[in-house]
């Protein structure tokens, strides 16, 4: 089979030796594509026709193994693909540490050294954006106000995407559920600003580019059931002024 | 069939193959990591208690743990971990059940402490403070033989609070995490993290010279 593949290409091959020639400016009948796509596809067609069937099995080969670890790459590369619920401006991830997550989240987690939360432990929930879909930017200043679903204690951290950049440490990443100051029925509005608020200040962890806020969530029954959970369970995340 | 059919065959084979190892490589990276939890807890050298994996306190509060932390780099820069919370104390115990059952005691105080078992899969137990029995907790990892064994040879007179849990595999991990509420209780939690050990049940009869 394959010997007469290639026996057959070689007697096409001088059959249409002038093929290429005028179809460079003339825009080929069967190729009304665009400048940039049209040249790979010439590139292509020639490539394809000169081609023998080694070079094509070796093509296959190492287009197989480069595309299949690029995607793989990129899919574990920082956080979990899929396998989230978004409630308001947060996503819950209730099932990252349980035997039952996905081969992505175990993945990601052997990457990156994660220990995950698990269902009996607790939840985390990241927000990168705000209540309006905008990314979370170290510019502005946000509220995060409201109620956390019930949990025996939480935390909230800010953080930059990606590894920490070295340098100190700020002197505050969060807070927790015990350290924070309330209104009288129970909210709470944290302050996450470059600069200095009156209340729970929150300061921003870089001077410039996006954020993240990590809610964990210890000991709480909702993690069994993170489908179920409101937006207004969790707290909202409200955009204030932005420095230019 | 003509060679751009030959091509777009090759295109067609290479994209299934690509998928193929994607598919391959993802569920192979667990297996084969050399950064992740399991892989480096076992490369601890901290005998019976936990392996600090995020401390709170600031590097000079480091010494009311006594012993354990002194080796450690002091502060918060020797985590590995992602983002982590940066009031809670974890701590790693690194188990193999082919030396024998892992005996997990932890006496529960004023913090809130969590206890999670994880395998290669992912934790396949967790137990808070709140299960714990006259302030004690103590969880026993063993595999299926070994369990069968530990009931055979129960003491039928003596009441255990021993938590036996079963596990899937014979590798894996135990996390301790300590919450401190309030920044001065973090020292605390980092001791309640080193207070915790983690032992090899030795066997009552040594029906295996194996340990």
């Amino acid at each position: 089979m394959r010997m007469t593949l290639a026996d057959t290409v070689a007697r096409l091959r001088p059959a249409r030796p002038a093929f290429p020639e005028p179809r460079s400016g003339s825009g080929g009948a069967d190729a009304p594509r665009p400048g940039p796509g049209r040249r790979v596809a010439d590139l292509l067609r020639d490539g394809g026709r000169r081609a023998s069937t080694v070079t094509l099995v070796l093509y296959a080969l190492a287009l197989g193994a480069g595309l299949g670890l690029l995607t793989a790459d990129y899919a574990t590369r920082g956080g979990y693909p899929f396998g989230g619920v978004r409630v308001g401006a947060w996503t819950a991830w209730p099932r990252v540490g349980s035997p039952g997550a996905d081969p992505y989240a175990r993945a990601v987690n052997a990457r990156r050294g994660e220990i995950p939360l698990t269902i009996g432990e607790g939840m985390l929930l990241t927000a990168d954006q705000d209540d309006t879909g905008r990314a979370l930017d170290a510019a502005c200043t946000y509220a995060v106000a409201g109620v956390t679903p019930p949990a025996r204690a939480w935390t909230l951290t800010v953080a930059g995407r990606g590894a920490r950049e070295p340098g100190p440490i700020p002197m505050r990443e969060g807070f927790t559920a015990t350290e924070i100051l309330r209104e009288t029925d129970g909210r709470f509005v944290i302050t996450l600003s470059p600069e200095v608020q009156p209340g729970n200040w929150l300061p921003m962890p870089r001077p410039r580019g996006p954020v993240r806020l990590a809610l964990r969530l210890y000991d709480t029954p909702v993690a069994a059931s993170a489908g179920n959970l409101d937006r207004s369970a969790v707290p909202a995340i409200t955009r204030g002024a932005c420095a230019e | 069939m003509s060679p751009r059919g030959r091509f777009l065959l090759a295109t067609l084979a290479g994209l299934v193959l690509a998928g193929l190892v994607h598919g391959v490589v993802v569920l192979l990276i667990p297996r084969l990591s050399e950064t992740d939890a399991l892989s480096r807890a076992r490369s601890s050298e901290a005998l019976d208690h936990p392996m600090p994996v995020n401390t709170v306190s600031a590097g000079d509060a480091a010494g009311q743990a006594p012993g354990q932390a002194a080796g450690q780099a002091p502060g918060r820069a020797e985590t590995w971990l992602p983002i982590p919370d940066p009031s809670v104390a974890v701590g790693l115990c690194a188990y193999d059940l082919a030396d024998g059952p892992m005996r997990v005691s932890a006496r529960t105080g004023p913090l809130m402490m969590s206890l999670a078992v994880h395998g290669r899969r992912g934790a396949f137990y967790a137990v808070t403070d709140q299960a714990a029995v006259r302030g004690a907790l103590d969880l026993v990892v063993l595999t299926r033989a070994q369990y069968d064994e530990a009931l055979a040879n129960a003491d039928e007179d003596e009441v255990s609070h021993d938590v036996r849990i079963v596990a899937p595999e014979t590798r894996g991990y135990v996390v301790v995490r300590v919450i401190a509420a309030l920044p001065s209780q973090r020292p605390a939690a980092d001791a309640a993290v080193q207070a915790v050990s983690c032992t090899v049940d030795s066997p009552a009869e040594d029906a295996k010279p194996g340990g």
